[in-house]
């Protein structure tokens, strides 16, 4: 439980704003660097450098940002080269735009065919196959060797040429370096786009990413893929550079140097992979000298660059700066940022926030607007009415939910009650694809949802909340609400690598409605806060907004109320009346019985699994079976033991892969 | 029995605790009230050695000083912990559960020493709806039942002090009021008891004393009895008004920077 | 039946190694690439000691296992401990791959590159078995490797120690609550590694000879057996490195060379597609 790295601090925020500037600086620099007086010796390192780069990008967006260990990016490197290779060698191809276009289409291939199988299963598999994929390059190049020239190499690889012209000494080097700049444009877009926000949410939590809508299978296949142009683009690269290549350039031990440099750069991070390849490229080279030594000086270094930067450059810059801005080294830290960035980040630990830091959210209602004017600004939130209709779970033998028909209605809140174990979560779980019923039928509108993937529900307009708040470290509030419109207010991809008009207007209108939003729960001010380090209360206010931005047709809250003091408890009967008055359909599930009482229009009892009664909160608080199962009341109170008979039912949610 | 003193820390660089002082006796419950995030918890963390950084304060066992031993050895020194969320391990069963909880009692290798299993039929007796489930993982259990669980583990090495986190949080009012009986049952066969609750009347009912913890401050502290009214301490908890009564510490002034 | 008595050889070294890697990853969810470099390390001794100072058997096995188990323990002290408790961190991966790597130049440095021969300690006249012929070293170091596997299986099933390994594989934290000393347990699973690989190096390295290439060839077949066997399973390592070694030997006698990877690839991706934990895995989630 050690505290772990937080956001990229957005103190210095002139230096936040000026990074891809600076980058772009530095590299129109390194571009006319050999007129700047760089040498052939210097120059090719450079090279190799921007090559190595490409690799490891590709890693960074699989491995930092979807959270795929993927070892496969060799194999797709020397698919690049190869492609390259044969084209120009065989097929007397050498326009290297056009080696390019094969090599990217020759790794995008390679990337499905390992990627389906490998992501399917998700877990080890991916690494496993990827593995796999690198040890058999040998294999298979020998297998073609009248194609690829087997365990020799291929020879011979001619001059490239491009429109014509021969690319050779400062003109390919230009080409290389151009091409990698591109790239890493095109990879810093995609990140700091919605499409990164929602890899981020994949890596950390796939539940949280299917709630959103999202398909956890193709968003992590889709990160693959593109993880597998860049690698397809060094090889071509390295193909026309060294002129000449063989198995023994796609070793094995290429997958750990590719690694190490992502690990040491940052994983989770973009120009990281700049860095790490530099080190990487530059580090063994020096070592060499030690002649005798090298294996065993290489193999401290790649100890100490373990230790050292196991959270990679990015990582060792960011607490470096946060030590020096405590410190008083640095000024310009936004007042908030103490909250933010440099709180614990660890959702477990119950961050305590200081009186000092928090503020005005410690003990302030005062945000909250007149009742009648927000439901104005809430508009009309389209709620449908949810219809459960017989609905059955078995567990092997274990019914958990038995037989139970209700209906959630728009403009009222529809509360499900029971003891633990009784069915409340399960029954949650199938309304959202988490479970698929054994029989009857979950209705939302028209719309049978009834056996839907997760992601598919999400889409059909149901938003949920969860016991425990889902919420993936490193990001923002405005962010993390900003997630909740990614399907529903989606830019594509290509507009957000290009920043087409579509981008600008879609993230600006998902900041200001996120912003909206927060502000509605009276939290406007943790806007900037990182979502993880808020406390519970402020936490689950943040999911709510993040529900609402999604603007779903049903809303499950699943024990909201639990954990939070009385305060917090306040602020969000508020917000879930003010969903009610806007017309929203509201399913909770909550044990607070006296809260409850208050906000519920309907109450359903469920008890092993069935329901046991249903009526207004009036009718049920004269139901003396539900008092004596449920709230204990009765001096003939059951045991929990007889309480709790029904509980094989794996109540929690689907548990998150820690 | 348990004696914290002014104890300082959190996580590196960030303070969570500023000089908490508690103390439980035998046979006594002690609850620690506070809003979300004031610090409760990292209380407790401190006790059972998991608070990453601790700078200054002590904790006592009896005559014990705690603050050097690592978790572990504060688990065989008669301290147990029950941690927030029904930590109980999902893909051990029922039993196993149970087992690991004696880790300290009969360590050497074979699981089924006597003693240790003479223990686990204890806890079966004290929680019958367990024994029905020996074989189940207790990843299927509901949630009473895991923390029912993860309490019954925690008892296993008959330790001298009990800390709860939150026990209540998320079980059914009935199930919450199984676990306050429990709680009392436990303080009336001798075990010195740290409660940190949410819910509040319900704690107070079962503690003799309370804290209430502000901001990593000790806002008030006393024993249940000499606090009048509850609504005092639910606002003081609160943060809605000056000082309790009994050794009241006043009110945490707002700290400056961080 | 020769070719299988030699498939079951090679797979026997395949699943020593996956043993040692589900060693630690049980008691500490580290992945310990290093693992192999141990079992070579211990062939190297195995002839220092044999060879060089001339020791009978028994203190030839006691001085590998005990130096072994040693280098183990450094490791875990300098390589991995200190990165413990973080999450979502790779650095193990790149730690260990690089005391592998430094074990490798220490031996190519005291050792040279030249592969020496260690004595073996059963007669060298192959066995007549089942139809096929067998040297009584192969034989023994294949009833070994099942008696360690095994026994290493019963260990973690049937005793607290193995009990606790779990816990702290699944929650760390709140097996330390419970009492459980997790730092001797990681301590204690490296040892136990080291101590295995050490042991064996007499009977590995008289077959394969002491020789520098031996660890990375044996941590890329290791790594076979565990994901045909899935990981956290003893038992699975047994099964995936036999299989394994079955499977290249009796492939490559029938076709070239090239084919027995393929073949356990695809191999592989079929018991990805139907057992999607490997065939005996589900202990242990993912770690990597």
């Amino acid at each position: 439980m050690a505290p772990t790295t937080a956001v990229s601090p957005p103190a210095l925020p002139w230096l936040r704003s000026a990074r891809p500037l600076m980058m772009l600086g530095l590299g129109v620099l390194v571009l006319v660097a050999p007129w700047l007086g760089l040498g052939d010796y210097w120059s090719r390192q450079f090279i190799l450098i921007a090559i190595l780069a490409l690799v490891v990008s590709g890693l960074n967006i699989s491995l930092g940002y979807a959270g795929e260990l993927a070892l496969g990016q060799v194999a797709l490197y020397a698919v690049g080269a190869y492609v390259a290779g044969y084209l120009a060698v065989s097929q007397g191809v050498t326009d290297i735009l056009l080696c390019l276009l094969a090599a990217i289409g020759g790794a995008i291939v390679v990337g499905f065919v390992s990627g389906i199988p490998g992501l399917r299963l998700g877990g080890w598999s991916l690494a496993m196959v990827t593995f796999f994929l690198v040890i058999i390059i040998p294999n298979v190049l020998d297998l073609l060797s009248s194609q690829t020239g087997g365990a020799l190499g291929l020879s011979g690889i001619p001059i490239p040429t491009i429109f014509g012209a021969q690319l050779v000494g400062d003109g390919f080097y230009v080409f290389v370096i151009a091409v990698t700049i591109i790239w890493f444009a095109i990879f810093r877009n995609l990140i700091s786009s919605s499409h990164g926000d929602a890899f981020l949410v994949l890596k950390q939590s796939p539940i949280l990413a299917a709630t959103l809508g999202i398909s956890v299978y193709r968003l992590k296949l889709l990160a693959y893929v593109v993880g597998a142009i860049p690698a397809g683009i060094a090889g071509v690269l390295f193909a026309f550079l060294s002129a000449y290549i063989s198995p023994s350039s796609f070793a094995f031990a290429l997958a750990f140097t590719i690694l190490t440099a992502s690990v040491v750069g940052g994983s989770q991070s973009i120009y990281g992979a700049i860095f790490g390849a530099a080190i990487l490229q530059l580090g063994p080279e020096r070592i060499a000298s030690f002649q005798n030594y090298s294996l065993i000086v290489y193999g401290a270094f790649l100890v100490v660059a373990g230790l050292v930067f196991s959270d990679g450059i990015a990582g060792l810059i960011r607490s470096g700066l946060s030590q020096a801005r405590r410190r008083g080294w640095l000024s310009g830290a936004a007042p908030i940022d103490t909250v933010g960035p440099l709180a614990v980040a660890d959702a477990a630990v119950p961050t305590a926030v200081d009186e000092a830091a928090v503020g005005p959210l410690a003990g302030a209602t005062t945000v909250s607007t007149p009742a009648d004017e927000t439901a104005a600004v809430i508009g009309d939130l389209a709620g449908e009415a949810l219809t459960v209709t017989e609905l059955r779970k078995d567990f092997g033998g274990v019914t958990a939910v038995d037989d139970v028909t209700l209906e959630a209605v728009p403009g009222q809140v529809t509360a499900l009650i029971g003891p633990n174990g009784s069915g409340k979560t399960t029954l949650l779980n199938l309304v959202c694809g988490f479970y698929k019923p054994t029989s009857g039928s979950v209705r939302l509108g028209q719309v049978e949802l009834g056996g839907l993937a997760p992601y598919r529900s999400a889409r059909a307009g149901v938003a949920r909340t969860f016991q425990t708040p889902l919420i993936p470290k490193g990001m923002r509030a405005r962010a993390f609400v900003a997630t909740g419109r990614y399907i529903s207010h989606r830019v594509s991809m290509p507009a957000s690598i290009l920043r087409l008009p579509s981008f600008w207007r879609g993230s600006r209108d998902s900041d200001a409605e996120a912003l909206r939003l927060l502000t509605l729960l009276g939290i406007a001010h943790v806007a900037d806060s990182e979502v993880a380090s808020l406390p519970l209360g402020t936490r689950r206010l943040v999911e709510v907004a993040r529900a609402l931005a999604a603007e779903p047709k049903v809303f499950l809250f699943d024990e909201v109320g639990s954990g939070l003091d009385e305060e917090d408890i306040q602020r969000l009967e508020e917000a879930i009346e003010l969903i009610r008055r806007a017309g929203g359909t509201v399913v909770l599930v909550e044990h607070n019985f006296p809260l409850v009482l208050k906000i519920a229009d309907r109450i359903h009892v469920l008890s092993q699994g069935a329901l046991i009664a249903s009526g207004t909160p009036s009718e049920i608080q004269a139901n003396r079976r539900v008092l004596e199962e449920y709230t204990g009341s009765s001096d003939t109170a059951d045991t929990i033991e007889e309480l709790e008979r029904a509980d094989a039912a794996p109540g929690p949610p689907p548990a998150e892969p820690r | 029995m348990l004696t914290v003193d002014s104890i300082a820390g959190g996580y590196g660089d960030i303070q969570v605790l500023w000089g908490v002082s508690a103390s439980v006796e035998a046979g006594h419950v002690t609850v620690v009230l506070g809003r979300n995030g004031a610090g409760k918890s990292s209380l407790l963390n401190a006790v059972a050695g998991f608070l990453p950084t601790v700078r200054s304060g002590h904790v006592r066992l009896g005559d014990l000083e705690l603050g050097r031993l690592t978790p572990f050895e504060r688990v065989r020194a008669g301290l147990a912990y029950v941690q927030e969320g029904k930590r109980v391990f999902h893909r051990r069963t029922v039993e196993e559960n149970l087992l690991l909880g004696g880790y300290t009692v009969k360590r050497p290798f074979l699981r089924r020493g006597q003693r240790l299993q003479a223990s686990v039929d204890r806890a079966y007796e004290r929680f019958p709806m367990l024994a029905d489930r020996r074989k189940m993982t207790a990843g299927r259990l509901s949630g009473g039942q895991q923390q029912m669980l993860a309490i019954a583990q925690a008892l296993i090495p008959e330790p001298t002090v009990l800390m709860l986190d939150e026990p209540s949080a998320g079980l059914a009012p009935a199930v919450a009021k199984e676990v306050f009986a429990m709680v009392e049952n436990l303080k009336r066969e001798g075990l010195a008891v740290l409660l940190v609750e949410q819910v509040v009347d319900n704690a107070l009912a079962i503690a003799d004393d309370v804290i209430v913890i502000d901001a990593g401050r000790v806002a008030a502290s006393g024993r249940v009895a000499d606090f009048d009214d509850t609504t005092m301490v639910r606002d003081l908890y609160l943060g809605r008004s000056g000082a309790g009564p009994g050794e009241s510490h006043g009110r945490a002034p707002g700290r400056s920077g961080s | 039946m020769t070719t299988l008595w030699s498939g079951l050889a090679d797979g026997a070294l395949y699943a020593l190694v996956g043993v040692g890697y589900n060693i630690v990853l049980l008691a500490s969810g580290v992945f310990n690439f290093a693992n192999a470099q141990l079992i070579m390390l211990g062939t190297y001794l195995a002839y220092f000691a044999a060879v060089t100072l001339k020791l009978p058997l028994v203190p030839t096995v006691l001085i590998g296992a005990a130096a072994v188990a040693l280098i183990a323990v450094a490791e875990e002290r300098l390589a991995i401990r200190p990165l413990m408790g973080r999450r979502d961190s790779h650095a193990t991966l790149i730690t260990s791959v690089g005391v592998a790597v430094a074990l490798d130049g220490i031996v190519l440095r005291i050792w040279g590159s030249q592969p020496k021969s260690v004595p073996a300690p059963l007669s060298s006249k192959p066995l007549n078995l089942l139809g096929g012929t067998i040297e009584p070293t192969a034989l023994l170091l294949i009833v070994l490797v099942i008696v360690v596997g095994v026994g290493l299986h019963i260990l973690s099933k049937k005793t607290m120690i193995g009990l606790g390994s779990l816990a702290s594989a699944e929650d760390r934290e709140a097996a330390m609550a419970r009492g459980v000393n997790v730092r001797a347990l990681a301590i204690g699973a490296f040892a136990l590694a080291g101590l295995i690989a050490g042991a064996f190096g007499v009977v590995v390295g008289s077959g394969t000879y002491a020789n520098p290439g031996l660890g990375d060839n044996l941590a890329l077949f290791g790594f076979v057996a565990i994901a045909i066997g899935g990981s956290g399973s003893q038992i699975g390592s047994l099964i995936g490195g036999f299989a394994t070694g079955i499977i290249y030997a009796e492939v490559s006698r029938y076709t070239n060379a090239d084919w027995p990877q393929i073949v356990v690839f695809a191999l592989f991706l079929l018991i990805l597609l139907t057992r999607p934990r490997g065939l005996f895995g589900g202990a242990v989630e993912r770690q990597v």
